[in-house]
């Protein structure tokens, strides 16, 4: 046996001393730990996706009203002239002056999701958005921004739905997305956590309107209201067809808006959301408005769409984490002919 | 003390303590590469590639060169220039203006928050068309399937069922119409009978026939058609006679210009005329009448002495073709349906079945099954499908 002199440790011939096992085991036990503690670091309980993980952005305050309990929440109007519809829905509502005010910066959210003609109802029809324009201008906003992010070119999508040119009469203030319009926003709802956002127009807008087409959804089944609030966010939105009846009531919880008005004068039946024949648009000459998008989807789907609403997920999951009521009977209503 | 004492017994033999140098190297360059991975997963996962959670920005690119085209489109109304909200250049002025808004507004063409740059765009040969009256309103773009969502959105998945390669579209204003423009659409399949089975999903059933390609129609605004890999779109801005017309010559010279091409479309040309019903042909990829052995089925209705009657067509190979019909007669036998034989017609097998009320009658022929279905009659479908097999439909 071989003696270790210094300190008195022995090692056996082939074998190692006991300082040389110490510093094997503290090197392993070292290493071992190390590793735990940085995968502990790294574990993450839930798949990490940017946009459906955790993250601090910011949130849009509620452009609502107060809830009246004299006037209806839902007014539908039928006729056949825009304009003549739009201002006999907005009046059994109790009239713009209920929800604008003298100095309202007001924000009006079209759906001009592509480059289509008007006539092909795969967009707000530009009549409806110079309507309800009219009558936030008569109830004396300061200023009206039209805006949306369009899933083809902003311009080619303003210009050829002619939602451009309503913008140009009216000197309205129309918005189109760069790069520096849009933030982060904290959602936090069932699928989407936070996501970029088309921050621009809202920074000082007091009021918001959305104006919706109701169209047939390849996807979601129909694309009315509160689909509409989609073309706010930026990012690869294609990510969204995944989950898209959760993420579209997220949109529900997102935005809080003043009013939204659903435009179901020609209805887009089938080949949504972009359409293409005219055959695929069917005239039903109704509009309908209200202050809860879920019980104005549910009207649109039901009488304008003419299907069955028990189909259509993404009411039945706003309905029922109480974001709006899918029962649009139950709510005060009012129903006139223009 | 001796040199070497043998082991106690009851207790293992201590192997070996000495690692040689080759063994250490090894280790540590091990060590290394697993220090190096760790830390190149940890610096991807903090800078991971934004271009795969962000909108490709060619849409806000493409803005200035929309630009360019409104000469043709806008009334010539102004609007008023702000630094922050983007509005209408004049129109005497588009070019230029649309150079100086790129360079006043150096964001438009940059990725929006948290995107990344666009990645290469997707090529192909501009849509060139030569023709008089009609004024390019921007340059051609080119859709894949990986961005078809970028011009379509939740429409494209319907289109990457059918193997969808490629979309190419240009607009095209209208000299003398203002505010008057086409669209014209290709999207372009990996083969012809891909193309036709999205044609034939979207067909408008009230379209009217049109004599410059075998597959399409006109409707109220606009001209559709296949021709060989290609489903063809022309879209109007409105009604205008002068648009319309524009519309037409769009799709004469596309129909003209792109390459035709009917390989594959065997069962549609099996089909027969007579009675047929042009708007109703569809094309079934997968599980026609819910058959998974059914595919690649042509179909259409056929008015037949006062009756509607369904009817399909499958050609392939004649030993799937009798397989296909032996498990389908066997299947309309089962829940309750009855499915009989009949006796074979200018040698082909002919079976009969009534399924919920409702009647089949279906033949196979070499590579060739087929038969009228969802009928109400079953001594019509009998009869159409003997006619057809004697050849006396054409």
């Amino acid at each position: 046996m071989k003696t270790n002199s210094n300190d008195g440790d022995q090692t056996r011939p082939g074998g190692i001393s006991r300082r040389e096992f110490l510093i094997r085991a503290g090197a392993t036990t070292a290493l071992i730990a190390g590793a735990s503690a940085a995968a502990y670091k790294l574990w993450q309980p839930k798949h990490f996706v940017p946009g459906f993980g955790v993250q601090t952005g910011l949130q849009l305050p509620s452009y609502a009203t107060a809830v009246s309990k004299v006037l209806p929440s839902l007014a539908i109007a039928h006729g056949s002239d825009h304009e003549k519809v739009i201002r006999a829905v907005i009046g059994a509502l109790g009239g713009m002056g209920r929800f604008i005010q003298h100095g309202d910066v007001v924000v009006l959210k079209p759906n001009v999701a592509f480059d289509r003609p008007p006539a092909l109802a795969a967009t707000t029809h530009p009549e409806t958005l110079a309507a309800v324009a009219k009558l936030v201008l008569e109830a004396g906003a300061s200023k009206v921004y039209v805006a949306d992010n369009p899933i083809n070119s902003p311009t080619g999508c303003f210009l050829k739905s002619g939602l451009r040119q309503v913008a140009i009469d009216l000197n309205l203030d129309l918005m189109y997305p760069e790069a520096s319009s849009f933030s982060p926003l904290q959602m936090d709802g069932e699928i989407l956590k936070h996501w970029t956002f088309f921050h621009e127009p809202f920074k000082k807008a007091t009021k918001v309107i959305g104006v919706a087409p109701c169209k047939d959804h390849n996807l979601c089944h129909a694309s009315m209201t509160m689909k509409n609030w989609y073309g706010l966010l930026g990012g690869r939105r294609n990510q969204f067809h995944q989950h898209i009846h959760s993420i579209v009531s997220d949109f529900a919880l997102m935005m809080k808006p003043t009013l939204v008005v659903l435009d179901g004068m020609n209805v887009l039946m089938k080949n949504g959301p972009t359409g293409g024949r005219l055959s695929d648009v069917k005239p039903m000459g109704t509009v309908v408005a209200g202050t809860d998008m879920v019980a104005v989807d549910s009207y649109g789907y039901t009488h304008l769409m003419e299907r069955d609403l028990d189909e259509l997920t993404y009411i039945q999951k706003a309905h029922d984490r109480g974001l709006g009521n899918k029962n649009w009977k139950d709510s005060l209503y009012k129903e006139v002919q223009a | 003390m001796p040199s070497a004492t043998p082991p106690p017994k009851n207790r293992r033999q201590f192997v070996r303590t000495k690692v040689t140098l080759v063994e250490r190297v090894a280790s540590v360059v091990c060590l290394v590469l697993l220090a190096a991975i760790g830390g190149y997963v940890l610096w991807k996962g903090k800078h991971f590639d934004p271009a795969l959670y962000s909108v490709r920005t060619e849409s806000l690119q493409t803005t200035t060169n929309e630009v360019k085209g409104e000469d043709g489109t806008v009334r010539g109304a102004d609007a008023r220039p702000e630094s922050r909200v983007a509005t209408a250049p004049k129109p005497e002025a588009v070019v230029a203006a649309s150079a100086a808004e790129a360079a006043q507004t150096p964001d438009a063409s940059a990725p929006a928050e948290g995107s990344a740059p666009s990645g290469p765009p997707i090529k192909g040969d501009p849509l060139e068309v030569n023709l008089p009256g009609t004024t390019p309103m921007s340059d051609t773009e080119f859709y894949g399937p990986n961005n078809l969502f970028e011009k379509i959105d939740g429409r494209a998945p319907a289109y990457l069922t059918f193997n969808f390669q490629q979309l190419r579209c240009r607009s095209f204003s209208v000299t003398g119409a203002a505010g008057s423009y086409v669209d014209v659409y290709e999207y372009r399949f990996d083969t012809p009978i891909n193309a036709f089975g999205m044609f034939a999903i979207e067909r408008d059933t009230n379209g009217k026939k049109i004599d410059f390609a075998p597959d399409g129609y006109s409707g109220e605004l606009g001209y559709y058609f296949r021709q060989g890999v290609v489903y063809v779109q022309i879209i109007a801005s409105d009604q205008n006679a002068k648009t319309m017309a524009l519309a037409q010559a769009l799709a004469r010279d596309r129909a003209k210009n792109l390459k035709a091409d009917d390989s594959g479309l065997d069962g549609r040309r099996q089909l027969p005329s007579t009675g047929l019903d042009p708007a109703t042909v569809q094309f079934v990829q997968e599980n026609a009448q819910g058959q998974d052995f059914l595919k690649n089925v042509f179909q259409a209705v056929y008015d037949y002495k006062g009756k509607k009657l369904p009817f399909f067509i499958m050609v392939t190979k004649p030993e799937d073709a009798a397989a296909a019909f032996k498990s389908f007669q066997e299947f309309c036998g089962k829940f309750g349906g009855t499915a009989k034989s009949l006796p074979d017609v200018n040698g082909a097998k002919i079976f009969s079945a009534e399924n919920f009320g409702t009647y089949k009658v279906v033949f196979q022929r070499n590579g060739q099954i087929g038969g009228v279905f969802d009928a109400d009659d079953i001594d019509k479908g009998r009869q159409f499908v003997e006619e057809y097999l004697r050849g006396e439909l054409q």
